[in-house]
């Protein structure tokens, strides 16, 4: 491989070294071969082109959503008025974005402007907004085949997401409890008429509801969570910062309940990490809910492999403050302050998700109050953790060699360093193998050359000249009379 | 029974529940024993025993139980809030070898009050009556307190089974008794019918005296 591109740049013309635009310039494989100037150009016409493809499609979706309502519904109402007017308002939607985006670069002053308009700055980059138009149009379908199924009632809770969603685009500057408080009076008004459709079967009510979150939720997303009307993001940091000051806190000061050292126990307890760090890429408030209780039930395997029996909520919960010390998740109190204002409420209340859920809010509680006591520390060790002067693990030099000897990767990482060290032996083996092949071929094939040689000269091929030649240097050839016959040399 | 009555036939409940108590007063073998009927002196098989659901049926009504086992360790003692936010009942264990525990439960007992008011079904319960020779904490003592705090009294053994049905089908009449008292409530004042949103909480006091009085007449027929 390597061989070949070496020998591909020997032969490298100097013209290919240079942009392929011609800016005389040299360009980069990593650029495609542009230089960095016109790679940008061309790189920020594309995606450009692809925003605008985006906006395009999200129209076409929208009409053909509204299409397909107002041809469902028939002559019952007059359907031309509304998908009008919800057209005109996504493109006026549009069209304000692009001019905020605008106003941004133009006004240094934004900070000082009235709140409305820093609210409207704050609209996402066409990046972002292009990744999730993608995504909303495809929760926006999803939700028309779900809701289709549904026949009429189907039909109203369209309209009444519809006409919800165009209240809550003129309620952006209200503050977050009011949003919060909109959206769940929403939902309630939806899931009672879905009980009265229903005939209270709660199972039925919870799996559309399911469905008119997901479809809330993604469209407000954007503009509802961690808002500048509130702190969340101040506080998303601070615990940040605090999560970090933590780094030294162990498992055994927490009376955490697992082993690690069994390779199976560590592995879960990182795939605990990822799940509950993954939740800051959800949208949907069930969504994030749903990390949690997978990183929950990972912390379960984990103190069921260690205790062998069921895990009772004091296992839990310091083993879930672990390990939200361990993964510093992102925004994790913007995500909290998320789920708690605009999940659907009986989810939070009862549900198993309510209580892992429940659990995280403590843990973080407990992470942003905990002193020397809760760790049962002297407060002086505490203090001398946490400015840095100390280390729990190199203060105590035998727990720290005890430690080195019981970690679980760096056993696993010893083992390694021996098998490759015995791998590399055994490479070593078999070039020298086939080095000593190599010698043998060549040297039985030099030896088979020198009998060959030797029988040769030995016997050296005497070739007789063939008989029609016999006369063939007599130079006077011509002068003769015409050969004889060829049978009277036969006979 | 007004609005109770009219949805009554199909409406079915979600209540939440959770259990707080000192350690090893036996929390996790009631519940255990209540949702997997399983006792074991080292419990086994059941993943997790922190958050267990049991669905029930009375009266004709559906009622979805869904009880919260809460970290009892005094340094989590602060967090107590977080978890019985919402809760419809409480479930407070003691042991009736232990002495402590029985204080214990009362300090709960008074920071529920506290913190929650009326709102909360309160079940004080004496586990490991298996145990009857070694008691330390005396019957007339844990009655005479649970009524005086407007708490119901039972008696348990994860052991032998016993009494743990009673317990949390007592506990269930007696969280319907308040809901519909709830119901009610809304019915006659704002426009907020029906469903748990944020339910519980936005009720005054006087409806939930009387749910409490009802709860008590239920309970005994
Ligand atoms: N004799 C007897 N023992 C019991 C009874 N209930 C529980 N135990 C025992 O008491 C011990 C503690 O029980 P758990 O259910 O773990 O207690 P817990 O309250 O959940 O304890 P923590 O989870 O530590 O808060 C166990 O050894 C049980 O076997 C009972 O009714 N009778
Ligand atoms: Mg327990």
């Amino acid at each position: 491989m390597s061989q070949k591109s070496e020998r591909r740049g020997i032969h490298v013309d100097q013209s290919e070294l240079l942009c392929k635009k011609g800016c005389g310039y040299y360009g980069n494989p990593a650029w495609q071969g542009f230089c960095s100037k016109c790679w940008r150009e061309e790189y920020q016409r594309a995606r450009q082109k692809q925003i605008q493809e985006d906006w395009a499609l999200a129209e076409r979706l929208q009409r053909e959503e509204e299409a397909a309502y107002a041809s469902s519904q028939g002559a019952q109402t007059q359907p031309t008025l509304a998908p009008f007017s919800k057209f005109e308002d996504k493109k006026t939607n549009v069209t304000t974005r692009k001019v905020t985006t605008v106003k941004k670069f133009f006004s240094p002053s934004s900070r000082a402007a009235p709140k409305k308009e820093t609210q409207e700055a704050k609209a996402p980059s066409p990046s972002i907004s292009r990744q999730s138009s993608v995504e909303t149009d495809k929760v926006s379908r999803d939700f028309i085949d779900f809701l289709k199924n549904l026949q009429k009632p189907g039909r109203d809770i369209h309209k009444q997401c519809r006409v919800f969603l165009d209240t809550m685009a003129n309620k952006k500057e209200v503050s977050a409890e009011e949003q919060s408080e909109y959206v769940q009076d929403f939902y309630q008004n939806v899931a009672e008429k879905l009980q009265v459709h229903f005939k209270g079967s709660s199972d039925r009510v919870e799996r559309v509801m399911d469905q008119v979150e997901k479809y809330i939720m993604t469209r407000l997303y954007k503009s509802v969570f961690c808002p500048e009307t509130t702190d969340d993001e101040k506080k998303d940091l601070a615990v940040q910062k605090r999560i970090r000051a933590l780094h030294w806190v162990t498992l055994l000061m927490l009376c955490v309940p697992v082993n690690e050292d069994i390779p199976e126990v560590s592995d879960i307890l990182v795939k605990a990490i990822t799940d509950i760090i993954e939740m800051d890429s959800k949208r949907v408030p069930r969504d994030k809910l749903a990390c949690i209780t997978k990183c929950s039930k990972h912390i379960f395997n984990a103190i069921k492999i260690t205790k062998k029996e069921p895990a009772s909520a004091d296992d839990f919960l310091p083993t879930l403050i672990y390990i939200v010390l361990k993964a510093n998740p992102p925004r994790l109190q913007s995500n909290i302050q998320y789920i708690t204002r605009f999940c659907n409420p009986s989810r939070l209340m009862t549900g198993e998700d309510g209580y892992y859920f429940t659990n995280l809010c403590c843990a973080v509680a407990f992470i942003e109050k905990l002193d020397a006591q809760s760790l049962n520390l002297s407060p002086e060790d505490f203090e001398r953790y946490m400015s840095g002067q100390a280390s729990p693990r190199r203060q105590d030099q035998d727990g720290y060699l005890s430690h080195v000897n019981n970690s679980p990767s760096l056993g696993q990482a010893y083992q390694n360093l021996e098998q490759l060290s015995g791998l590399g032996e055994r490479q070593e083996r078999v070039l020298e193998g086939a080095r000593r092949l190599e010698r043998d071929l060549i040297e039985w094939s030099d030896g088979v050359a020198r009998e060959v040689q030797d029988i040769l000269d030995k016997y050296p091929l005497e070739i007789c000249p063939p008989a029609s030649a016999i006369d063939s240097d007599n130079v006077e050839n011509d002068r003769l009379p015409p050969p004889l016959q060829p049978q009277v040399f036969a006979g | 029974m007004a609005s109770g009555g009219a949805g009554g036939g199909s409406k079915s409940y979600s209540f939440k529940v959770v259990l707080l108590g000192e350690g090893c007063v036996g929390k996790t073998s009631l519940v255990l024993r209540y949702c997997e009927n399983k006792f074991n002196d080292k419990h086994i098989t059941t993943l997790q025993a922190s958050f267990l659901t049991k669905k029930l049926n009375i009266g004709g009504k559906r009622v979805n139980l869904a009880i919260w086992d809460t970290a009892g360790q005094e340094r989590f003692h602060a967090l107590g809030p977080i978890y019985y936010r919402d809760s419809n009942g409480a479930i407070l264990v003691y042991d009736i070898t232990d002495e402590d525990s029985f204080q214990k439960v009362k300090n709960w007992v008074k920071e529920l009050r506290k913190m929650l008011g009326n709102e909360i079904c309160l079940c004080i319960v004496g586990n490991k009556i298996d145990l009857d020779k070694e008691r330390h904490v005396a019957i007339q003592e844990a009655e005479g307190y649970a009524e005086s705090v407007g708490a119901k009294h039972y008696h348990t053994s994860a052991k032998l089974n016993k009494g743990i049905e009673e317990l949390f089908l007592d506990l269930c009449k007696r969280m319907i008794e308040t809901a519909q008292a709830d119901e009610r409530a809304k019915g006659n004042g704002s426009n907020q019918a029906g469903t748990a949103r944020r339910g519980v909480q936005i009720v005054d006091d006087e409806p939930q005296n009387a749910a409490a009085a009802g709860g008590g007449c239920c309970s005994s027929g």
